[in-house]
């Protein structure tokens, strides 16, 4: 199979999941401190969005 | 945060722990990419022995931080600097774990964090289908030194387990 992307590239599926996890390796290499935020975000979505009144959304600077 | 992870260096400090290491979510998440979860947990060698019959006392830890303010409960989190924490006792791997925790910075504060391999023996342990999601990020996300982890598993038993989830 294979899929229209951003910049009319055509892709398959599996160059897909490749990229992917490509940038999830990326993502692995953020420092700890930007993590962290980016959970925060996640936190106060699920806290939102996704109705999880339950979620404590933690203090950062 | 940062006033969070400087509150529990301060048990340290002050010694009414002996060590403690991050683990849990926020462990794996230093490793790897960010994810969602709800707490803090802080597994920690206590000052006193621990012995299997014995029950492990927190209580000198928790009335320090009451003092210090921090007295806000929702269910077995702590909330320190509006962070949600769990202290755990740290005994077997967990205890050793913590020993060879890697010395990291947040924002300029040192803390502890487990090793990718020590992680990787703890969530065996857990078993649950979330734990065994953060194994593999961490076995597909981050280095993993094979050779080590191998060591670890086969000495708390955990070889076999580790073979049926790869």
């Amino acid at each position: 199979m294979k899929i229209l992307i951003k910049d009319n590239e055509v892709i398959t599926l599996e160059e897909l999941y490749r990229r992917k996890e490509k940038t999830r390796k990326e993502m692995a290499k953020l420092p700890f401190e930007e993590k962290i935020r980016q959970l925060v975000k996640l936190q106060k979505l699920a806290h939102g969005w996704g109705n999880k009144k339950d979620v404590i959304i933690w203090k950062v600077s | 945060m940062k006033k969070t992870l400087e509150v529990i260096n301060e048990l340290k400090k002050e010694r009414l722990i002996k060590d403690y290491a991050i683990g849990g979510a926020i462990g794996v998440m230093k490793w790897v990419e960010p994810f969602f979860t709800r707490d803090l947990d802080i597994f920690v060698i206590p000052i006193q022995q621990m012995t299997k019959k014995q029950i492990i006392s927190f209580l000198p830890v928790y009335n320090y931080l009451k003092n210090k303010g921090y007295n806000k409960w929702i269910g077995q989190w702590l909330i320190i600097e509006g962070v949600s924490v769990e202290f755990l006792p740290a005994e077997g791997l967990a205890k050793e774990s913590v020993k060879n925790a890697v010395e990291v910075e947040f924002e300029n504060v040192k803390i502890k964090v487990m090793t990718p391999e020590y992680l990787i023996a703890l969530l065996l342990i857990a078993g649950r289908d979330k734990d065994i999601r953060k194994i593999e990020m961490l076995l597909n996300q981050t280095d993993v030194d094979m050779n080590r982890l191998m060591k670890i598993l086969t000495k708390y038993n955990l070889t076999e387990k580790f073979e049926k989830i790869r």
